[in-house]
């Protein structure tokens, strides 16, 4: 578009300096909203991915054929030292660790507690579950422990067992034979929350697979430095496990932590969008109020011979410098904003308590803003966008002005 | 084959306002020669600026054949005509309608610049014709800061920068004072002169009827008489108007 063109455009927009103000502090203000809940949704994503791996299910698991669709705890990796070797020379990996599963009934006395009860290696397993490293009462799992086992504080609870307690784990090993090991609590875990400490019943790998008489793990549980890169090292990952074993991401592991997040994500960006088209509403309406004030203006810029495609790039070229006036504030508005979210965060506490667990997990229900250079390009699009799509219904209005029928109006 | 500017045959405009019509235009007949200067005279209502807004191709006749410089203008598409307006056709208008936001040099220029001129070419042509319209020490000021006189200038400056063929103007005179309605009326002979254009303009005033060589006049949307002058009009050149050329007094 040429230079007067654009003079014509810019200067127009200076002509209701009150208008113009008001529609780019309404860009700027919906760009904030909708900046700081973009910034919350992500923060929400950061936590539920960072707690929910670091509560056992990680970022990615390498695990046998099927074992997504049946769910079997009895199933065995084709080749777990090859997945977790794998595993471990994987780009940006943190931790990667073996677990064996098992449902097993444990009993003492007259008390007995069916669990889950995971076979583990006690070197790298407190680095992809954070919660085993509250061990309150004794000492977590060793390399070379033989007949020992840590459980949660509700298990040690439910079973009438303390330190150094006996336990009868029985389990259903192949064939369908019932196999019975006695295990000397030697840690307690509490987490403080009952939920998660019910589901804490560790031995080491050995132990398990002499429980059940089937050897090998079940899974290996992998953390990455960056969990956004996680459906990409999935991929890679599972070009390099052994043949019939397959690659999950935490959100295929834990469909319904996903799917919870999800829900709270399109909830918020459905308020989002309400704002936005708020916004696109307003800016519409100044828009086509400036039209209607220069009707005439236009029609003889029709009449001169502009175009109608040109006539309607002026009304867009508007729109866009009131865009980028908007979104520039919006930016000055949401960063401050964003930036006390992202080191001060969103509390909940008062409402939630100090804890809040969620299919297994514990979430410190405090929400950190995300803060990253995504921010510019996304208010910019949000500005732009808005303006661009504020700017339709002005332009189509303006083309479809007769010049003859303007110019017979009164001046 | 007629070399004429403007051919109507039986032109017709209805205007449909709810259940009403108006019969602006009942049949004109007219034909206009290249580089005529022609005046449209009639009572208001009488079908001028219809006409002119026809012949400009801003509208469409309702009956009737409309020939502008050999394009039939009933039969070209929205995008032909306005592609019309802009390299053939130029239009001054009674309340100038200059872009309050643009100078007097950029709202010459922004015609040119539709036009795809460069850059540097439309500047020069916009300070060219400017100058000859004796306007060289306005060239940046905005219309709110020009006389009634000197936007009519520029509206003029606007219409033939681009050195159309035709120039349809609607009583460009009626918001002027005698002196600066003579200027003007001057000014587009002197250019009508040097470029060959044809002029076809409404008006009521009588002085500036007297310029014309020729007086169509339109009554009840038709042509009551059409009277050619047997010789020009006395013309003059505008004092410290045009580059370079001599100031004669205006009598």
């Amino acid at each position: 578009m040429g230079l007067v063109t654009t003079r014509y455009a810019v200067r127009s927009i200076g002509r209701n300096v009150r208008r113009t103000i008001l529609s780019v502090l309404g860009i700027a203000v919906g760009c904030a909203l909708a900046l700081t809940m973009e910034s919350i949704n992500r923060g929400r994503d950061e936590l539920f991915a960072r707690m929910g791996s670091e509560s056992g299910v990680g970022h990615l698991r390498v695990v046998p054929a099927n074992w997504d669709a049946q769910r079997d705890v009895r199933l065995r990796l084709a080749d777990w030292r090859f997945d977790l070797e794998a595993a471990r020379h994987l780009p940006g990996v943190v931790v990667a660790t073996p677990r064996a599963r098992a449902q097993v009934l444990l009993a003492m006395g007259t008390h007995t507690v069916p669990v889950e009860l995971t076979g583990v290696d006690p070197v790298t397993e407190p680095q992809a579950y954070r919660f085993i490293r509250n061990v309150t009462h004794g000492r977590y799992l060793r390399t070379g422990d033989h007949g020992v086992m840590v459980v949660g504080k509700a298990v040690a609870e439910r079973l009438d067992a303390t330190l150094g307690d006996e336990i009868l784990a029985t389990s259903v090993g192949r064939g369908g034979r019932i196999e019975s090991t006695m295990l000397e609590i030697v840690g307690v875990v509490a987490t403080g929350s009952d939920e998660i400490d019910a589901g804490i019943s560790q031995v080491t790998l050995g132990d398990i697979e002499q429980l059940t008489g089937r050897s090998g793990a079940g899974e290996v549980s992998v953390i990455v430095s960056n969990w956004r890169r996680a459906d990409a090292l999935r991929e890679v990952l599972a070009a390099r496990v052994a043949h019939g074993d397959e690659v999950l991401t935490w959100d295929q592991l834990a469909p319904e932590m996903r799917g919870h997040l999800e829900q709270d994500k399109a909830t918020s960006r459905f308020v989002g969008i309400i704002i936005i088209v708020i916004v696109i509403l307003g800016v519409a309406s100044a828009q086509l109020a400036a039209v209607l004030d220069r009707r005439r203006e236009l029609a003889v810029l029709a009449a001169l011979g502009m175009g109608r495609w040109r006539l309607a790039r002026i009304m867009i070229e508007e729109a866009l410098i009131l865009g980028l006036l908007g979104g520039a504030l919006g930016l000055a508005i949401g960063l401050p904003v964003v930036s006390y979210l992202a080191h001060n965060g969103l509390d909940f506490r008062a409402l939630l308590g100090a804890d809040w667990t969620f299919e297994g997990a514990i979430f410190e229900p405090v929400i950190y803003g995300d803060f990253g250079p995504w921010i510019i390009s996304y208010v910019l699009a949000i500005a732009l966008g808005a303006t661009l799509v504020a700017s339709l219904y002005p332009a189509w209005f303006t083309v479809r002005t007769d010049p003859a029928t303007a110019l017979r109006a009164a001046p | 084959m007629s070399n004429a500017v403007i051919i109507c045959r039986g032109v017709e405009k209805t205007f449909r306002t709810g259940s009403q019509e108006v019969r602006a235009l009942r049949g004109v007949d007219l034909e206009v020669g290249p580089g005529e200067f022609v005046a449209l005279v009639g009572p208001s209502g009488s079908g001028k600026t219809t006409l002119l807004n026809l012949l400009g191709a801003l509208d469409r006749p309702t009956r009737g054949e409309l020939t502008v410089l050999g394009q039939r203008l009933d039969t070209l598409s929205k995008r032909q005509r306005a592609d019309m307006r802009l390299r053939s056709i130029g239009f001054v208008f009674q309340a100038y309608n200059l872009v309050p936001v643009l100078t007097a040099v950029e709202n010459v220029e922004f015609v040119l610049e539709m036009q795809g001129m460069s850059v540097r070419a439309r500047r020069d042509r916009a300070i060219e014709v400017l100058e000859e319209l004796g306007l060289g020490d306005v060239l940046h000021r905005r219309p709110r800061e020009l006389s009634g006189g000197q936007q009519q200038r520029v509206a003029v400056a606007r219409a033939v920068a681009s050195r159309p063929q035709l120039v349809l103007a609607d009583e460009p005179t009626a918001n002027l004072d005698g002196e600066n309605a003579e200027i003007l009326m001057h000014l587009m002979r002197d250019l009508r002169d040097r470029y060959g254009i044809t002029y076809l303009f409404s008006t009521h005033d009588a002085r500036v009827v007297a310029h014309a060589v020729r007086v169509v006049t339109l009554v009840d949307g038709r042509v009551a008489s059409d009277i050619a002058k047997g010789e020009e009009p006395p013309h003059v050149i505008v004092p410290g108007v045009g580059k370079a050329r001599e100031a004669i007094a205006v009598p």
